[in-house]
């Protein structure tokens, strides 16, 4: 398949730093990509890259089959959404929608009918006379987008753009961000150090760390098929021990592992080879936790209730600690703080990770 | 409860510059409306008094005849004139060398702003008078500039700058720089760069991003140093004093003149009156209500 954004072994150094490290990826078009990672990462700097305003180190950026490594950023048909918005505070939110087609120098015309029709579709009709600083962070952020979005970008790049509204607003925003997107059939790139968010938003993630990407899929692929310990933990929470020798029987393998002090079950999977040094992660929704029985034996040491699970945090005798999450379906809850428990999954809850 | 109370410690401090203002602008002010309108007589102080007692009687008498006197004669209104032309040409000029100066420091590292920032304020660490003579003995016929240009073979025969208003003009401007330099900067280093990223992103070359954000922006700054250096220079004394010629008469000169060797302090503070009317006012006005437009 032809990548409508093609990244090609782009790096940038900054002196001696190197924030994005000889990264390869491949957009399709109409995708809503994230780029997902802790900040220093390298995904502001990979974003910039694409919009035009960092020139790489090496490496070649192809938008649309055209390659764009060296057009500056007023040329590309890319448009970005500021975390902060940078909003021109001498202009009203009308003025500040039509900057860029007046830049453009459409007919006066055209661009009334393209403000109001990109207003209309993000409910700034009301407020197209009003200045920057009298709107309400919500309002603000939209007036931003529609900015971006009037000029019809090849793709759209969004820099955080969820990070200054508070939790309830965010996660209304990221499904309409969803919808205009869809709705736009456009190209959506976004930043973002939220994991949350960006497996809410995205058609497919790269995770990013210290300037290089670990690991693209969709939201699924990455949270149920990490590739390494990093991704398992930095998507959610994930339970992670060391294992030892392996026996099979079928397709189950039976695990020793001392840090967990016990056998733990597993799929038996071609990609790792248990002879080397090789980890065990679980997510802690996948974790039963019973009062008598087998598995892994512990006391439960923490609890919290976080309305739609339960939180259990587990001291096993080996002295790891093991986490569960009960999603609350109503049942009453039997275990308390210093009951003994015994923790077990399913084979295929379990997934090996070499690194 | 807590806000019914009146706060005795802010209402204080809100009076502090208020008292100041009046006890250093507004008395020396009406001591000077006053004056005017007196009338001149010899002796010490060389004006008539404006009220006396008759037995019980307070009888003020307020004289006019001043203002009649400067609003009919031509030298107060040419000098007027000449100093809102000298004023406005050298805000002109200090705008053209101050904004690129601004603009230039504001867009160094932070480390070297501050340093060029102290080079451009270091010359208020020596007297202005000083300041001026020193351009005195580099304008003259003989002086540094002349004997440099001559010496090189640029010209043939000294320059005649001083004593003419270029002279005024280079004055001036040396003198006043400063006082448009730091507002521009002010605003310029305090303006936020993603704007013009934003600018850039939207389409804009570097040029057209300047013109339509960083320009705009910067407007308060450019009218705060426009108003910190025109009104000064309308009253100025003593550049155009000691570089100008006889034949450019400022008002500030004018008001010397009377004060110093016509003795006539009735006259000089009629001048001084209308200058402030005429001339001040507005421009507060103008100050106060552009303020208010970029604040809304």
């Amino acid at each position: 398949m032809q990548s409508y954004v093609s990244i090609e072994s782009l790096s940038k150094s900054f002196g001696l730093f190197t924030a994005v490290d000889d990264i390869s990826i491949g957009i399709g078009k109409g995708e809503f990509f994230s780029l997902l990672g802790p900040s220093g990462c390298g995904k502001s700097t990979l974003l910039r890259m694409i919009a035009g305003f960092e020139t790489p180190t090496s490496g070649v950026v192809r938008l649309d089959g055209e390659e764009v490594t060296d057009v500056p950023a007023h040329r590309r048909a890319t448009n970005m959404m500021f975390q902060s918005y940078a909003l021109f505070p001498h202009l009203s939110v009308g003025k500040n929608i039509a900057f860029g087609l007046q830049q453009d120098r459409l007919a006066r015309s055209e661009i009334r009918q393209r403000v109001s029709e990109v207003a209309e579709k993000l409910q700034l009709t009301a407020l197209l006379d009003r200045k920057p600083q009298q709107l309400s962070g919500g309002q603000r952020q939209r007036v931003a987008l529609a900015r971006a979005l009037v000029k019809r970008p090849k793709v759209l790049l969004l820099d955080e753009p969820l990070g200054a509204l508070d939790k309830n607003l965010r996660a209304e925003t990221q499904h309409e961000l969803v919808r205009l997107q869809r709705e736009l059939g456009l190209t959506f790139i976004i930043v973002t150090h939220d994991q949350h968010e960006a497996m809410t938003v995205s058609s497919r993630i790269a995770i990013m760390r210290q300037g290089k990407v670990l690991q693209i899929g969709s939201p699924a692929e990455v949270y149920e098929t990490p590739v390494s310990r990093y991704v398992a933990k930095f998507l959610g929470e994930a339970n992670v021990f060391e294992g030892g020798t392996a026996r099979r029987s079928g397709n189950e393998l039976k695990i020793e592992s001392a840090e967990a002090g016990g056998s733990v079950l597993a799929t038996a999977t071609d990609h790792i080879s248990t002879s080397g040094r090789y980890w065990v992660s679980v997510r802690p929704e996948r974790v039963e936790l019973n009062k008598q029985g087998s598995g892994l034996e512990g006391v439960v040491e923490q609890f919290s209730y976080a309305g739609s699970g339960r939180h259990y945090r587990v001291r096993l005798k080996s002295g790891a600690t093991l986490d569960a999450l009960r999603v609350n379906l109503g049942a009453q809850d039997d275990l308390s703080v210093g009951d003994t428990v015994f923790a077990s999954w399913m084979p295929q809850a379990a997934r090996l990770l070499a690194d | 409860m807590m806000q019914s109370k009146p706060n005795l410690g802010r209402h204080a401090l809100v009076l502090v510059p208020y008292g100041w203002l009046a006890v250093f602008f507004l008395m020396p002010f009406l001591l000077v409306l006053a004056i005017s309108l007196s009338s001149v007589r010899l002796g010490m102080p060389p004006y008539e008094p404006l009220y006396a007692w008759q037995g019980s009687l307070l009888s003020i008498r307020l004289n006019l005849e001043n203002f009649v006197f400067v609003l009919g004669e031509n030298t107060y209104l040419l000098a007027y004139l000449t100093s809102l032309k000298v004023a406005a040409i050298s805000t002109v000029l200090m705008l053209a060398i101050a904004y690129p100066l601004a603009y230039g420091i504001a867009s160094c590292s932070p480390g070297s702003r501050s340093f060029l920032i102290f080079l451009v304020i270091v010359p208020f660490w020596s007297s202005m008078l000083i300041r001026v003579y020193a351009w005195m003995s580099i304008l003259r016929n003989d002086g540094l500039l002349n004997s440099l240009l001559l010496h090189l073979g640029v010209i043939s025969e000294p320059l005649r700058i001083m004593n003419t208003e270029t002279a005024i003009y280079i004055g001036i401007v040396y003198t006043y720089l400063p006082f448009m330099v730091l507002p521009i900067y002010a605003n310029l280093s305090a303006s936020d760069r993603t704007l013009i990223e934003a600018a850039r992103d939207l389409g804009c070359s570097r040029m057209a991003a300047f013109w339509r954000v960083t320009f705009p922006l910067s407007l308060r700054g450019v009218a705060a140093g426009c108003a910190l250096v025109f009104i000064p220079v309308i009253g100025e004394f003593v550049v155009p004093d000691l570089l100008g010629g006889a034949d450019t008469q400022m008002i500030g000169r004018t008001i010397w003149i009377e004060f110093f060797n016509n003795r006539d302090w009735p006259v000089a503070s009629a001048v001084t009156v209308l200058l402030l009317v005429i001339l001040v006012i507005p421009i507060v006005l103008f100050q106060t209500r552009l303020s208010r437009t970029s604040t809304a």
